[in-house]
């Protein structure tokens, strides 16, 4: 059979993929996009960001109605038809679905349903419904993702142990939900399920939930947990799982003290594993690092020149935005540009109540580095409009070079701090100093407020806190 | 439009045009090459971006190019629907300028007004928290494209932001202090700092000559050495090692090896025998990095082997020595080289070398002082093995013995680590180890 002969092929329609895939042919390139799955989006779309977004949003509303009540507003109790949410949700995934369906049709990208192997550097098999079909391609870019790690030793078979995926799907509202591993996944489901009704205790093995992010973004985090959630339970590691009739009988320890409880569920949220198994890259000179993430070079070049790799299957921090931009590198890398993932701001959101986002340098980093730095705060207890949000449970932080007060960082932990965060990302990318900030005009009474208010607190000039005037400034 | 030179890889960031391929008021169709250029070891050509009418070429031969300098201009169909530029005289554009020797971007030819921002003439951006110069992704990209660093160029925004107007005003500083350096040693066209040719001599007094002229590659190899040999405080170590056993295991296994389609040379076991050296070793595979105070230590152990070719000499780099076994590594090291005979390894495959070997054994070389392969801090020069008289247990034994020579950087290595380390590779030559011979 006559192989598609094509200058570049993507591995895999997700975020990175599809991204990188309609660029390369914004840019003149014929290009074949490959991915295995019918609706094109990848994680992101099918069940990652969308429609864990789209339940916590459903689910918010809950929370927001009972807590109407200490303003005056009461309501019914609430009527749950999952079959409905679930449809709504999936309502949206298939919208989003289509609309990238035909933005490739509009641009010529030509779309492969199928399992992609790699023959040789230079060939993709593709395993379709209808039998192989080969591509032959100049450059190729991989773009598979990666899917939740389930420990084989919690992995019975038993539909009751859940990851991401299955409980994205919600068959039911357990009773008893525990979530193992308080990472951001593991704290945005379970806050879906507890806002559903459910008794939701988080194991996680380290000191804190949501390890890594600066211990002032998280402590709202806990604090709201703790009201929201059964418990959280921080130093515990799950030893054993097992089948007990229609429960989970899980063994803990906890302070080297084992112990038993019985959940419905278990939500497995450990982790992510990368997606290149049966890829063939054996017959590439693609290699891997030392943790099994592929590797690649600042142009997302791997160790085959003719083949690139972006997004979660090059590890470091799995994010969506991180795989687009990638995508984007890797195109402009091919058609000679400089470009590099270099010196790239990528934020981070949770979607926890409150939410936390950060971008660029944080806290933790610097101290771990050895980096000089100064952080002016704000809390929102004096932003007017958290109050009228009647949500005060933020802060905003910048994190300031002293000697040239450029901004290296910025942290919010706060409602819509994901939108907010928006701003903190172009001040870092641009160079901004705090009096940048300070002296630009933020709309009134709003939680961008916050920003402009941080960076005075830096001067001590702020309008609405009293903090030591500094001596220099 | 107007064609610039494109990034080329990592690390390559110039070339000299070996030829051109075009000439003005020529048809150029898309992905046509116009230009060869030579870039630190390989040729390879340009394509073009666009098809179109060559309007005008703006290098020469033998000239140095940078990236993001303009090659050549070519009128295409949406060009000349708009305005039809008349030839040679584009708005913006003017002749590059050869680029002085000791800058490693090459100005770009600008159209840019001039701005009166003050440039301190070495100025270098410095952040206590390792940040790099404040300014906009836009200007970044642009500096990247031109081959800018921006470290250079002083901000003159608020905290220092670098804006279009400084980067303008440096790239303005840069073109007018190479007019400059031409008027000021017009018979070079060069910066006082690059060396000055010795007086010509009349050698056509003494007898008839003929004259060649230099091929780029030539040119490269020149360069490149005279560069490492003024540079580099280097020391020769020089040894033998006792080759019989290895080369009695050769013999036994160089029909098994030939029957699958590859080569068991002396070559596969030195790559073999080195790359464990240096990983015991790990300052003979670092480099320095003079402006930082700092040694680079490579986890990662790629060898290059010097290749004797038609127009001079070639260093091809076999990947990840330590990771591949002796079958793999002969057949790569074969085919590698022959490649590079014909011309036509890609610039890939010459980069990235953390060590090299100059094995003259195959043309009858003795001892012999190899010249290190810079930012490499070694290499190992192997001569021809031949059989001498050797005391063995108090007896004397003919044995083939190997020459090596190998040549160190002292900035880094100290005369005893390269003892040690030469020891290594002796040792592992000496008692090379049968099961990594044989073939599965």
């Amino acid at each position: 059979m006559e192989p598609i002969k094509t200058e570049i092929v993507v591995l895999g329609a997700g975020p990175g993929g599809y991204t990188a895939a309609f660029y390369a042919a914004d840019r003149g390139k014929t290009v074949t996009l490959v991915e295995q799955n019918p609706r094109l989006g990848g994680i992101c779309l099918n069940c990652g960001c969308i429609p864990s977004k789209a339940l916590l949003h459903a689910t918010e509303i809950l929370r927001e109605a009972k807590d109407s009540a200490a303003r005056g507003i009461e309501f019914v109790a609430p009527k749950i038809d999952l079959d409905k949410l679930r449809a709504w949700k999936e309502s949206i995934l298939e919208k989003l679905g289509q609309g990238i369906k035909g933005l490739a049709q509009k641009r010529g990208v030509q779309v492969i349903h199928g399992r992609g192997h790699f023959e040789d550097s230079r060939t993709l098999r593709v395993e379709t419904t209808e039998g192989q079909k080969f591509v032959s391609y100049d450059k190729a870019i991989i773009a598979v993702g990666s899917k939740p790690a389930m420990p084989s030793a919690f992995d019975l078979g038993n539909k009751r142990i859940m990851t991401s995926t299955e409980a994205l799907e919600i068959q039911d509202i357990p009773n008893d939900l525990l979530v193992v591993g308080g990472g951001y996944i593991g704290m945005e489901l379970g806050t879906v399920y507890a806002d559903l009704g459910s008794n939701v205790v988080v194991l996680e093995a380290m000191p804190s939930i949501l390890t890594g992010v600066d211990p002032d973004l998280v402590r709202p985090v806990s604090r709201a947990a703790q009201k929201a959630f059964k418990e959280i339970r921080v130093n515990t590691k799950v030893l054993k799982m097992a089948t007990a009739g229609k429960q989970i009988k899980v063994t803990m320890e906890i302070d080297k003290q084992q112990r038993e409880e019985l959940y419905d569920r278990v939500l497995v949220s450990v982790g992510r594993a990368p997606n290149y198994a049966d890829l063939g890259l054996e017959n590439t000179r693609v290699t891997k690092d030392d943790k099994g993430f592929i590797k690649c070079n600042p142009q997302q070049q791997t160790d085959d020149p003719d083949i690139y790799a972006i997004g979660d299957v090059n590890g470091g921090t799995l994010l969506a935005h991180r795989a687009s931009k990638e995508g984007r590198i890797a195109v402009e890398a091919m058609l000679g540009e400089a470009s590099a993932f270099e010196n790239i701001v990528i934020p981070a959101v949770v979607y926890t109540r409150p939410a936390v986002a950060w971008c660029g340098l944080t806290e933790t980093e610097a101290k771990q580095k050895n980096i000089d730095i100064k952080v002016a705060k704000f809390l929102w207890g004096a932003s007017g409009r958290a109050l009228t949000l009647d949500r005060t449970d933020g802060l905003t932080k910048l994190i300031i070079e002293p000697d040239t007060e450029r901004i290296l960082g910025v942290g919010i932990a706060g409602v819509n701090a994901g939108e907010l965060i928006a701003e903190g990302v172009l001040a870092v990318e641009m160079g901004a100093t705090a009096r940048d900030i300070a002296d630009s005009v933020h709309p009134h009474p709003t939680l961008s407020e916050t920003l402009m208010e941080a960076a005075e607190v830096f001067y001590g000039t702020a309008t609405h806190t009293l903090a030591a005037r500094r001596e220099s400034a | 439009m107007d064609v610039k030179l494109p990034r080329l890889a990592e690390g390559v960031d110039s070339g000299v045009v070996v030829s051109i391929l075009v000439s003005e008021g020529q048809e150029i169709k898309k992905d046509q090459p116009f230009i060869e250029l030579e870039t630190q070891k390989a040729v390879g050509s340009i394509p073009s971006p666009e098809s179109g009418t060559v309007s005008k070429i703006h290098v020469k031969e033998g000239m140095e190019i940078a990236v993001g300098q303009l090659l050549i201009s070519i009128s295409t169909d949406k060009d000349s629907a708009v305005a039809k530029p008349v030839m040679g005289e584009q708005t913006g554009v003017q002749t590059p300028v050869e680029r002085p020797a000791q800058t490693r971007s090459a100005p770009s030819p600008t159209g840019f007004e001039a701005t009166s921002t003050p440039q301190a003439e070495n100025y270098r951006y410095e952040s206590k928290s390792g940040a790099t110069p404040p300014a906009a992704p836009s200007i970044r990209k642009m500096a990247a494209d031109l081959g800018i660093d921006l470290t250079r160029v002083k901000g003159s925004e608020s905290g220092g932001r670098i804006v279009l107007a400084d980067v303008r005003a440096y790239i303005q500083r840069l073109q007018q202090r190479s007019f400059e350096e031409a008027k000021e040693h017009p018979e070079t066209g060069r910066s006082a700092t690059t060396a000055i040719p010795s007086e010509p001599v009349d050698f056509a007094k003494w007898g008839p000559i003929r004259r060649e002229r230099l091929s780029p590659l030539r040119r490269t190899v020149s360069r490149r050495m005279v560069e490492s040999w003024t540079t580099i405080p280097k020391i020769n170590q020089f040894d033998d090692a006792d080759i019989t056993d290895l080369l009695a295991l050769r013999k036994k296994y160089a029909a098994a090896f030939e029957k699958k389609g590859s080569r068991l040379t002396l070559t596969t076991f030195l790559l073999k025998v080195i790359a464990a050296g240096l990983q015991k070793h790990p300052r003979a595979n670092a480099s320095i990095d003079e402006s930082n105070n700092e040694i680079i230590y490579k986890d990662y152990y790629h060898i290059g082997v010097a290749v004797d070719t038609e127009g001079g000499l070639i260093v091809p780099v076999l990947r990840d020595v330590d990771k591949k076994n002796l079958f793999d590594l002969a057949k790569e090291l074969h085919g590698l080289t022959e490649k590079t005979r014909q011309r036509k390894a890609s610039l890939e495959e010459l980069q990235g070398g953390t060590f090299t070997i100059s094995n003259q054994g195959s043309i009858g070389s003795g001892h012999f002082t190899p010249i290190i392969y810079a930012p490499q801090v070694a290499i190992l020069g192997v001569g021809q093995g031949q059989p001498k008289p050797i005391v063995v247990k108090e007896n004397i034994a003919i044995r083939t013995m190997l020459p090596l020579c190998l040549a160190y950087d002292h900035r880094v290595l100290d005369g005893a680590d390269a003892v040690r380390f030469l020891k290594e590779i002796i040792t592992g030559l000496e008692s090379f180890p049968e099961a990594q011979v044989k073939l599965k």
